[in-house]
This record gives structure tokens, C-alpha cells and sequence, in this order.
């Protein structure tokens, strides 16, 4: 026997015995008997999809990557908000094997579906109203905005958030400016005044200063004529021999008394 | 010991300093009188010894602190000063005696002897002490005679003026403003400061020029006087210095906010610099701004306002 043969075989006897294998009977009862578990399985996963990829949104720190990603979300909502109306016809209806308890259950499964969509984080937090309302406007069957709105909406809204905080710092450090530059200008406009204060004393200076360096100069050259005149009339009564004359007499002077006082002691 | 002990209380202390021969001012006084009084034995007055003695009378009478008779030892010196032809010296004796009798506050004599000293320095050809001598006199008189001051005041302003000194002159018009205000004469007071704005103009200090200018407008709004304040903005602002300044557009702003009768507005620009370099006693006026009823003259201004939208509607 080939390979081939080998698997041929083992298919049907698979085909032959998949009444025993339990899971795939689950699925396929649920596939088969149950046209609502399907849908609400195919539902559950596809929330599971999103909540795990917003939350990797969340901690994404590329801003476009997490708009996309957040866009996607908001995309696979919407078609869930979708399925939800078929949902709760197919819970209504009866199905073979089902116990009026189940079918209870199962509405209630489908009035919980909405809030559990809705819950999906998906990038806005304060606008919860906002989305509701796309999200409701999404889930009518004949208006679909999809693909075109949905990346604008999301860089819109993922920015708000964010903006409005910016937006705050940037005017309280504008206040923050202004007041410091209304200090400033108080303090140049003193330093002004001074200025020009100083400006008007030293003009009105500058005539007395030329006045006094004319007085001065003529006080000068008045007291340069003194000095020579004195040195004339110094020289005239004392030439330098009758200085030296005097200076000799007056040495022995003192000689003498010193002799005088030291003979007396 | 007993002659030291006689000789050391026979000499009072302070006239150890003197250092003429006989060391009493009052003997000094009365030997240069005897000098310069005429009578059958002396044919003409020796001034010249009169005057030294008379001096150094002065000069102990000061330190003795005996001022009533200093002083007339200083006019009497001063008067031989002036015989003697050296007027410097006269005026210097003169002034010294006036700050003298501005001690004993005899403003009548105070009053007189600066002028005299004024007049004196004048002779010498110098106008600055001339106008100095006023102004002291005027600063003195301020409180008790206060139209003496500002006459002796405008008198010195004169002097500086004519000398074509103007810029001297500012103090002497910031201080007559100070004084008229005192005496609550505003309409003098804005046109001293008019007049300061004429001869700031003439040195080009641009910055006195429209501060006075300024000053002027204010003192009419306090006086209450809105019309005269706009006349008077009117005029200013035809001076091309005073157009372009800080201190036109402050008053373009008080009379702006005048007509609107805002009382906050007016006190927010009391506060501001350009009012707050002016001279105190204008921003005592501005900061107690506004004075009287601001709204009334609101009311008359809208009044004015209705009647050319009249006249366009039936054009």
C-alpha cells in the first residue's frame, strides 16, 4: 500500500467515527443544529479580537500604529452591533433540544452583547456618548460608514484628549509669559525715565563743566606767574652761596651748644 | 598757683579761638563804629579797618552764638564792603546775614537782605549767584510768606532767563508749581508749568518738556476744569515733541476716559509710570483724581455727541 492509499483510508474511517470525537460534534452541532450558538461564538471571538487588540493599542507608544489599530476596533464593533439584531431573532427562536431555561439564557446572553461591545476600549473615553452614537448609527442595516469615516474620526478623537491637555498648558504658560513681560516692561519703563532724567542733568552739566575749565585754566597759568615770580625774588635775596653760608654757620652754632652742654653736665 | 588759678577763670572758653588782640566781639563792634562815625575829630570814616574789624566781630558773634547782634555786624561789614567797591564782598556778608535772620525768623528782613545780596551779585556781573540768593530766599519764605516767595521766585527765573540759562531754571518753576499748589491756585500752577514747558523747549530737553506738559493737564482735571484740560491737550499736541511721547498718549487717556466717565479707568492710569516720574506734588493731584462728578460729564458729551447724527440724517 502507498502513502497515498494509507491516507485515503484514514480519512474515511476519520469520516467514518467523527460521531465519536467530541469537539468536532460540539462544533458541529453548534455549526448544524444551531445557527445561534454559531453566530454567537463567531461574536464572542471576535470580541475577544478586539478587546486583545485595543488593549495593544493602549500600550502602543506609536501613535499611528495605535490609531489604526484603535480604527480596527472601532471597524470590527461596528459589525458586531451588526450581528447583534440577528442574534436576538435567533435566540427567540425555538431549536430542537432546546429548554425554555436556555432560551432565556440565551436572550440575556444577547441583551448583554451590546454592553460588552461597547465596552471594548477602543481610544475615546470621554466621549462614550459620542461613539454610542456612531456605533448606533453604524448598527442600522442600511447606512454603513465603514472604511472612509472611521480613520478620520479616530485621529479626530484620539487627539482630543490629548490636545485639550496641551491646549491647557500652552495657556496657562501664555499667562504665565504675559505676566512675566508685564513685569519687564514696568521695570524698562523706570529704567527709561531714568535714563532720560540723566540724560537732561548731564546736558545741563555740561555748560557749567566748560566754565569751570576755563576758570581753572586761568587759575593755572595765574599761579604758574606766582611760582616764577617767587622763585625770582627768592633767588634775588638768597643766592645758593648765601644759602650754604648760612647752612655752615648754623651746624657750627649747634656744635658750639652741644660742647656748651655736654661741658655742663 | 594762685595768679594761674585767677588767670584761667578770668578767659571764658570760647574765645580762646579768637585770635585778634582784644578778644571781645562787642569791643570789636564798638571800635569800628567808632571808626566809621563821623564827628569833629575824625573828618572821614576809615572803612577799611571798619570793615575788618567789623568781620571778625561777625565772626565771634556767630561762634558766640550771639546772632542778632552778628547779623548787624555782618550788614555793617557788608556796607563797607560795598564802600570799599568790592560788591562780592558785600553780597557775601549780606547773605550771610540774611541766613542769620532767617534764624531768628525775621522773614521781613530776610526777604530784603537776599534781594539786596541779588542785586549785589548782579553788580559783580554774575547772574548765577544772583538767582542762587533769590532762591534761597524763596525756599526760606515759603511757609510763612508764601506770595514773597513766589515773587522772589519769578524774579530769579527772570534773571536766569535773561542770562539765557534756562535749564538752571526748571528747579526754580518745579518749586513755584509746589508752592501755587499749596496755596491751591491751580490755573497759576498749570501755567508755571506751561511756562516750564516753553523753556524746556528752548534747550530741547524733551523729556522736562512734555512731563510739564503732562503736569499741566493734570492740574486742570483736578481743579475740575475739563474744558481748559482739553484746550490745553489741544494745544500741546501741536508740539511735534510732546505728540510723540509716552506722556501724550497717558493724556490722551485720561481725558478719554474722562469723557466716558470711568472712574477705574482713571485711577489705573494715575498708577501708571508715565504719572509716577512726574514731580510728587502732581502725583499727590493724579493718584486723588478724579475730583467732582466724572459722570456729569459723561452726560454732557453723549448730549454732544446725538446732534451730529441728527444733522447726517437730514443731509
Amino acid at each position: 500500500m502507498s502513502v497515498i492509499d494509507i491516507l485515503f483510508r484514514v480519512d474515511e474511517v476519520c469520516k467514518k467515527y467523527d460521531k465519536y470525537d467530541i469537539d468536532k460534534q460540539r462544533e458541529q452541532n453548534a455549526y448544524g443544529d444551531d445557527a445561534f450558538a454559531r453566530v454567537y461564538a463567531v461574536v464572542d471571538s471576535t470580541i475577544q479580537q478586539a478587546l486583545i487588540k485595543s488593549e495593544a493599542a493602549a500600550k502602543e507608544s506609536n501613535r499611528a500604529v495605535a490609531a489604526a489599530w484603535n480604527a480596527e476596533v472601532r471597524r470590527a464593533k461596528g459589525r458586531l452591533m451588526d450581528e447583534v439584531p440577528k442574534l436576538r431573532k435567533l435566540a427567540n427562536k425555538k431549536a430542537k433540544g432546546l429548554t425554555k431555561e436556555d432560551i432565556a439564557i440565551r436572550q440575556d446572553l444577547v441583551l448583554a452583547l451590546p454592553e460588552r461591545i461597547q465596552a471594548i476600549p477602543d481610544g475615546i473615553t470621554s466621549a462614550a456618548s459620542h461613539t454610542g452614537g456612531w456605533a448606533a448609527t453604524s448598527a442600522h442595516p442600511h447606512i454603513k460608514f465603514d472604511s472612509p469615516e472611521g480613520p478620520v474620526d479616530s485621529d479626530y478623537f484620539s487627539h482630543s484628549e490629548e490636545s485639550s491637555q496641551f491646549r491647557n498648558e500652552y495657556e496657562m504658560r501664555k499667562l504665565k509669559q504675559d505676566e512675566g513681560l508685564d513685569i519687564i516692561s514696568e521695570g524698562l519703563d523706570t529704567l527709561k525715565n531714568l535714563a532720560l532724567d540723566m540724560n537732561e542733568e548731564l546736558d545741563r552739566q555740561v555748560p557749567l563743566m566748560d566754565e569751570i575749565d576755563s576758570k581753572v585754566d586761568r587759575a593755572n597759568s595765574e599761579v604758574r606767574n606766582t611760582n616764577l615770580r617767587l622763585k625770582k625774588t627768592i633767588t634775588e635775596m638768597r643766592s645758593s652761596r648765601n644759602f650754604c653760608i648760612d647752612i655752615t654757620l648754623m651746624c657750627v652754632l649747634l656744635g658750639i651748644i652741644m660742647w656748651l652742654y655736654n661741658a655742663l653736665k | 598757683m594762685n595768679r594761674k588759678g585767677v588767670h584761667k577763670t578770668r578767659r571764658p572758653r570760647n574765645q580762646y579761638n579768637t585770635t585778634m588782640a582784644s578778644s571781645d566781639p562787642n569791643k570789636l563792634l564798638s571800635k569800628a563804629d567808632k571808626l566809621t562815625r563821623l564827628s569833629l575829630t575824625r573828618w572821614s570814616a576809615d572803612w577799611k579797618t571798619a570793615t575788618v574789624l567789623y568781620e571778625q566781630a561777625a565772626n565771634g558773634f556767630r561762634v558766640s552764638k550771639n546772632i542778632e547782634k552778628a547779623k548787624t555786624a555782618y550788614e555793617k561789614a557788608s556796607q563797607g564792603q560795598q564802600m570799599l567797591s568790592s560788591p562780592w564782598d558785600a553780597a557775601k556778608h549780606m547773605e550771610s546775614a540774611a541766613a542769620l535772620a532767617k534764624e531768628l525768623c525775621n522773614w521781613r528782613e530776610v526777604a530784603d537782605f537776599y534781594q539786596k545780596a541779588s542785586e549785589l551779585f548782579m553788580e559783580c556781573g554774575r547772574p548765577q549767584p544772583a538767582s542762587d540768593a533769590l532762591a534761597k530766599g524763596a525756599r526760606a519764605l515759603e511757609d510763612t510768606m508764601p506770595e514773597e516767595a513766589i515773587q522772589l521766585y519769578t524774579d530769579a527765573i527772570t534773571i536766569l532767563e535773561d542770562d539765557e540759562k534756562e535749564q538752571m531754571s526748571f528747579d526754580l518753576y518745579r518749586a513755584v508749581t509746589s508752592v501755587y499748589i499749596k496755596l491751591e491756585k491751580y490755573t497759576d500752577a498749570a501755567s508755571s508749568l506751561l511756562r516750564l514747558g516753553l523753556a524746556a523747549d528752548k534747550c530741547n530737553a524733551t523729556n522736562s518738556q512734555t512731563k510739564a506738559y503732562l503736569g499741566a493737564i493734570i492740574v486742570y482735571l483736578y481743579a475740575h476744569d475739563f474744558k481748559q484740560a482739553e484746550q490745553c491737550y489741544n494745544d500741546c499736541t501741536q508740539i511735534d515733541a510732546f505728540l510723540k511721547s509716552d506722556h501724550s498718549r497717558c493724556a490722551g487717556k485720561f481725558l478719554s476716559a474722562y469723557t466716558d466717565g470711568d472712574v477705574d479707568e482713571i485711577k489705573k492710569i494715575a498708577q501708571s509710570s508715565a504719572v509716577s516720574h512726574l514731580d510728587h506734588a502732581i502725583i499727590r493731584l493724579a493718584r486723588k483724581l478724579p475730583t467732582g462728578d466724572v459722570s456729569s460729564l459723561k452726560a454732557v458729551t453723549a448730549e454732544d455727541d446725538e446732534e451730529p447724527l441728527d444733522e447726517n440724517d437730514l443731509t
